[in-house]
């Protein structure tokens, strides 16, 4: 018997369902959502949990809704509806981008946002993309939900703020309004990698000031990072060939990567001040 | 474990499933239902040779564990678009461009491709790139292949 089938499955009809089982030590599992991260890991020698509560097309996690200023993404949203959701395009164009680098297709069509957030790796795709909206994440648990903001999200290495009884319900994301976004994504080959290096801008800049920017990067630290020093810097600047030759210095100096398999941390570091560099030269 | 009961529709035809709910459905359709088209290449769902189409969408099978299939759920294997008209465009053209070489991806490429074409029936290469992304090949070089799913997409009926 394959690893997988010896665990103990429960699949519940309704969010509330879901938290009960996840309230008490006794009933707890693992949250699946669509696998293409636990399932991977868990044919891979990573030892499966006795117990897993699957949140796969949970209702209450699928949706998706506009409001004035912000969008709300369910937590179970896949990242092909993503991919094929004009409003979300419209007002978080980043993300969307970032959505359509997960996998290919196939992994696309199964894995979802609150999958990708919770798995919190750092090279997750979508995270950088989050973190520039300057949103939030929902949490429930039967105690109720709350809100933590993305740029507390991600604690350490593969951990997040959420609390072993609480299920990540939603995203919550301020508009990008007037502010230009863009992804980039470095890895081997264009589909099917794992990035290397990867960066989410959000900037806006009205009569050649840049009013303010958001810069995030992925793959360079134990979490997906804000460049809070070249944000800062770039705030009231004009949007000259020097500003964007400091800024890319200001982050080659700011990243701490390493190496692995993937990439060298020289590498890493020039690419994410060429990232900086192509996000501000492309607004 | 735990252990579920559901139906589902295989290829058009009802099935009754009991399985393991962490099963993986490229082991229940191989190994309980005896359709081995689809390929186990690398069982972490990067390769794509295990693809089927769930209602609808191309998944990679050996990730993917039955229990979360709901009763109801349509699968497409291989061996059930093999009788589909487009299907059997997709196996013809993928012969006379000599897009096979040692055939392992092949099952998965005819199932994406099925996919795309269904979504977009005049695909662009581009389009044919981002389509077959998720499907492997280490004999090709990917030029046949693609040169195959742009022939059957000539030769697909008009829609009306």
């Amino acid at each position: 018997m394959k690893t997988t089938e010896k665990i103990d499955i429960r699949f519940p009809k309704t969010l509330a369902e879901a938290l009960r089982l996840q309230a008490r030590e006794e009933t707890r599992g693992k949250l699946l959502a669509g696998g293409t991260d636990l399932m991977v890991q868990w044919a891979s020698g990573v030892p499966a949990p006795g117990r897993a509560t699957s949140i796969w097309n949970l209702p209450e996690l699928s949706s998706i809704e506009i409001f004035p200023g912000h969008v709300e993404i369910g937590a179970g949203v896949t990242h092909a509806f993503l991919c094929d959701c004009p409003q979300i395009r419209a007002h978080v164009p980043a993300l969307v981008a970032a959505a359509a680098t997960v996998g290919a297709k196939q992994i696309q069509a199964r894995g979802t946002l609150g999958g990708n957030a919770a798995n919190a790796s750092p090279a997750g795709d979508t995270a950088p993309a989050l973190l520039v909206t300057g949103g939030s994440v929902v949490l429930a648990s039967l105690s109720g939900t709350r809100e933590i903001p993305l740029s507390q999200f991600w604690t350490a290495y593969r951990q997040i703020a959420a609390r072993p009884d609480e299920i990540i319900v939603a995203f919550r994301l301020p508009q990008k309004g007037k502010a230009r976004e863009r992804f980039r994504k470095i890895g081997t080959r264009r589909a099917q990698a794992i990035s290397k290096v990867m960066a989410a801008s959000r900037i806006l800049v009205e009569k050649g000031i840049i009013q303010s920017a958001a810069i995030a990067l992925g793959s360079v630290a134990p979490t997906p990072v804000r460049l809070g020093a070249v944000e800062s810097f770039l705030a009231g600047k004009s949007l000259s060939p020097a500003v964007i030759d400091e800024a890319e210095r200001l982050a080659q100096a700011t990243v701490q990567p390493i190496a692995d398999i993937r990439s060298s941390a020289e590498y890493r570091r020039w690419a994410s001040g060429r990232l900086v560099r192509d996000a501000l030269e492309n607004l | 474990m735990s252990t579920i009961k559901r139906t589902w529709k295989v290829n058009g035809k009802s099935v009754a499933v009991r399985a393991p709910a962490g099963r993986r459905l490229l082991d229940f359709l191989r190994e309980d239902l005896g359709l081995v088209g689809s390929k186990e290449g690398c069982g972490e769902g990067e390769c794509g040779a295990c693809t089927v189409i769930v209602d609808g969408e191309p998944v990679v099978s050996c990730i993917l564990p039955v229990g979360q299939l709901p009763d109801g759920t349509e699968i497409l294997t291989v061996e059930g678009i093999e009788k589909k008209r487009a299907g059997r465009l997709i196996q013809q053209a993928f012969v006379e461009c000599g897009a096979v070489q040692c055939g392992f991806c092949i099952p998965g490429m005819v199932v994406s491709s099925y996919a795309l074409l269904c979504r977009n029936p005049k695909p662009s290469v581009q389009a044919i790139r981002e389509g077959l992304a998720g499907n492997l090949c280490r004999c090709t070089g990917y030029t046949k292949i693609i040169q195959a799913v742009k022939l059957a997409a000539s030769r697909l009926p008009k829609r009306k």
